[in-house]
């Protein structure tokens, strides 16, 4: 038979009560925040998922944010591409209609106000400008890319921007490739740190190290020249030069030369067509960019869902608990209350 | 016949004894430490009267209490191991609140922002707004790194005290169970009973057992001797050895930190025996500042120190994103009237990984004129986002670990790692608290007092006194009628 003292029974006693309180308690807090995990050791491993889906979120807003600017960007781009082809066809159909022998000197001159005009236009939309950043400078956003005699200040930088994980687009068409050359826009997927430096750009000593291997420890010729050198040397740039074009056709309408103009038709269905297929180019990019926004969007509503499976605390399970928890106190209660108050002495009398 | 009164009395002042020593244990159920108490009675020598041996009535011999040594020293032992992860976890815990980012932002949080805060420069490089917003939240970024180790470091001077006043209260158990052992000893030379000395000395060592692990044993000369397992011995009979704590210098410290206290025997200052405790509270606060927090510290130091070089490492490669007046050549100029165009770090160098997250701030470039933020890879550029493209993804590059982990999964794996720990303490303190309850109750169970017991007792006891009284009632009533036969 064990023995029985006071206080080995208290001991027993406050002990259970304890842990049934502190578990009410647990209870309590987690009712009160709703939320599963008050602290990382209530499940360690939860906790660092729902930290790592938090930065996921945040990660595909942003990327939503920059899909949204992408495609401000782009659109503007589209735009100005459709207007200078506007323009374009209608030079074109002065040109066809002024191959002929059919008007004379006066009209002709006249006309070639038209595409002074025409021209003006096209030289507008290159300096376009969204907020105080030009559309087509290249790298260069903040000088004006063309000059009024057609020349090109800008560079050939192209933008790129990360609009879903590991998913670069480019957001600008630079004035080169829109108004002189047919030069590939790129739209490979970039690798930022091949621009930048080594991969791993770490410690600065090992920096060093690697920059020699790879041959790239100065930025400047990183294969980036400045534009405005280049086209002027080229032939080939040079004919597709869409001011050049426009120039060409009003000194040909001045000076009655139908058979220059005619000589242009050509180099404008060169031109339109190249512009087309570029706006056909920014349509697909355009495409991509939402449809990887949505993609984003999709997955910021699953890691959401899923950080709140995690963390947040099921109600209906939490709220049984707590009453089922608040019975087992009670009992502990009324059975403490039995054990208690009773003694030998109540009965010695 | 006067045997009889004899033998009367000899009932009487035993049942008296029994009487006041239940009275000594009804009175004394909630005193801490207490073993109840018993009468040893046995009868008197017998007398050979007339070749008749007669008994001569009840002898107390002595006043026990009811005590199991094995389990007591159980109980030491538990006492140790439960307070041992008892603070552990009560430390932990304060560690664990630190990197407690569920309810609001942290370390994880802002190091996101900051590389969101690139990726949305990287869309518009030429926007001012954009850049201020980026040196905001690098700003937020080396802050909550000076939070993260700044609450480390002052856990662990907090450490410090407590150890400092832990040594204190083991200086003066050990000076108070030295006390006891003499006056224990004093009253055993004399005959006299000590049961309830000896439970004030068992309290005094279950106390001391909160500290540190404890061995206890008397040697053949009845000393009582009591060491902490692993240190040495603390109270040998009348004499103990004092412990001493003092702040130590980096060189000497064991938690990494300058003026970390240390302790040693006091007759021995050059004696280091910080880390030779075994179990109890000393154990934990030295483990938890030793190896926990130290280890903290350094992956902090590590997390930013890694961070700042990466993010430097890329951004003084490119061009600050001012005008720069460009030589006859187009080359860049290496400074202009605003410092250096180019090689400007984004954050200020820190030469050792040592401090690191305490001395991480923005360069002084940064801090004085956000142009000096730099975007692109060559002059000029305004639009160029080159450079805060790579970056921004730094966030997804695997560097740390010797390549095998991003940053943040570097920063998770640490809070992971505190998580499991924190759950681990956790659990283990709930364990040792139930073991040392029951040992506690097997000890109550044996020493503790029953109230009803000592009630039965009393009832016992009281008639036993009336049965003795009438004994000598009797014997007075014989001499009455002795006396009366001459009348």
């Amino acid at each position: 038979m064990t023995r029985v003292s006071e206080n080995s029974s208290t001991h027993a006693l406050k002990y259970a009560l304890n842990k049934s309180k502190e578990k009410m308690e647990n209870l309590q807090l987690k009712g009160s925040t709703l939320k599963s995990m008050t602290r990382p050791s209530d499940n360690p491993m939860s906790n660092v998922e729902a930290l790592t889906l938090q930065s996921r979120i945040k990660d595909n807003e942003q990327y939503i944010k920059n899909a949204d600017y992408a495609e401000l960007q782009l659109n503007s781009t589209e735009k100005s591409i459709e207007q200078v082809v506007e323009i374009l066809n209608k030079a074109k159909e002065i040109a066809i209609a002024q191959s002929s022998d059919f008007y004379d000197a006066n009209i002709r001159k006249n006309i070639s106000n038209e595409v002074k005009q025409l021209r003006n236009q096209a030289l507008s939309i290159a300096n376009k400008r969204i907020g105080n950043k030009y559309l087509f400078g290249g790298y260069k956003t903040l000088t004006k890319p063309f000059t009024d005699q057609g020349e090109y200040k800008g560079d050939t930088g192209k933008v790129t921007l990360e609009i879903s994980k590991d998913f670069f687009v480019p957001i600008n068409l630079n004035g080169q490739e829109v108004f002189f050359t047919d030069d590939d826009s790129a739209d490979s997927q970039p690798d930022p740190f091949k621009e930048v430096g080594p991969k791993d750009a770490l410690p600065p000593e090992l920096r060093k190290i690697r920059d020699a291997q790879e041959g790239i420890s100065n930025p400047d010729n990183s294969g980036r020249d400045l534009a405005s050198a280049q086209p002027q040397t080229e032939q080939y740039r040079e004919r597709s030069n869409i001011f050049s074009l426009l120039d060409g056709l009003t000194s040909s309408l001045e000076n009655n030369d139908p058979n220059f103009t005619q000589s242009l038709l050509e180099k404008f269905d060169d031109a339109i067509g190249r512009l087309v297929t570029m706006r056909t180019k920014v349509g697909s990019i355009m495409n991509s960019v939402e449809s990887s926004r949505v993609g984003n969007e999709d997955a910021k509503i699953d890691a959401a869902t899923r950080k709140s499976a995690l963390v947040d605390a099921d109600v209906t399970e939490l709220f049984s608990d707590i009453t089922r928890q608040q019975n087992i106190l009670k009992t502990t209660y009324k059975s403490s209350q039995g054990l208690m108050n009773q003694r030998l002495l109540d009965f010695l009398r | 016949m006067v045997d009889i009164l004899g033998i009367g009395n000899s009932g009487l002042i035993a049942a008296k004894k029994s009487l006041e020593t239940t009275g000594h244990n009804i009175t004394n159920v909630n005193t801490e430490g207490y073993s109840r108490q018993r009468v040893h009675q046995t009868t008197s020598n017998p007398v050979n009267s007339a070749g008749i041996i007669q008994g001569t009535g009840v002898r107390v011999r002595g006043v026990d209490r009811t005590h199991d040594p094995f389990v007591e020293k159980r109980l030491q032992k538990s006492i140790a191991k439960e307070s041992f992860s008892r603070y552990r976890h009560e430390e932990l815990s304060q560690i664990e609140n630190i990197f407690n980012e569920i309810d609001n932002g942290g370390l994880n949080n802002v190091m996101n922002q900051f590389y969101n805060a690139f990726r949305e420069l990287s869309s518009q490089p030429d926007n001012e707004t954009m850049r201020s917003v980026v040196r905001d939240t690098a700003n937020l970024v080396a802050k909550d790194f000076h939070r993260i180790r700044d609450s480390l470091d002052t856990l662990s001077r907090g450490i410090d005290q407590k150890l400092g006043g832990e040594i204190k209260d083991v200086n003066a158990l050990s000076e108070s169970i030295t006390e006891l052992n003499i006056r224990i000893a004093n009253l055993e030379a004399g005959g006299d009973e000590t049961g309830d000395l000896r439970d004030q000395r068992d309290l005094a060592v279950k106390e001391l057992s909160r500290s540190f692990q404890v061995h206890t044993y008397e040697d053949d000369k009845n000393n009582f001797i009591v060491s902490a397992v692993g240190v040495g011995t603390i109270v040998a009979g009348g004499q103990f050895q004092e412990l001493a704590a003092s702040g130590a210098s980096l060189n000497q410290s064991s938690s990494g930190m300058d003026g970390s206290v240390e302790v040693f025997f006091k007759a021995r200052p050059s004696h280091k025996i910080t880390p030779k405790f075994k179990s109890g509270r000393l154990a934990s606060l030295i483990k938890v500042r030793n190896s926990d927090i130290q280890h903290l510290q350094g992956k902090i130091d590590d997390l930013a120190f890694d961070f700042a070089n990466s993010v430097n490492a890329i951004h003084s490669r490119g061009y600050v994103g001012r005008e720069i007046n460009l030589g006859p050549n187009g080359e860049a100029p290496a400074s202009d009237r605003k410092g250096p165009v180019t090689g400007v770090n984004f954050f200020k160098v820190t030469p050792t990984k040592d401090g690191a997250a305490i001395n991480l701030e923005l360069s002084d470039e940064v801090k004085a004129d956000i142009s000096n933020i730099v975007t692109a890879v060559g002059p000029n550029s305004p639009g160029d986002n080159r450079i805060s493209l790579a970056i921004s993804k730094l966030q997804h590059e695997k560097f740390m670990s010797g390549g095998t982990a991003t940053i943040e999964e570097e920063f998770l794996k640490t809070v992971g790692n505190v998580g499991v720990e924190v759950g681990k303490a956790k659990l283990d303190a709930e364990q040792m608290e139930g073991i040392r309850v029951q040992v506690e109750t097997v000890k109550e169970r044996i020493s503790g007092v029953s109230l009803d017991e000592e009630t039965a007792n009393m009832v016992r006891f009281q008639h036993a006194y009336d049965a003795a009284a009438k004994v000598m009632a009797t014997a007075n009533e014989m001499f009455e009628t002795v006396l009366n036969i001459k009348r």
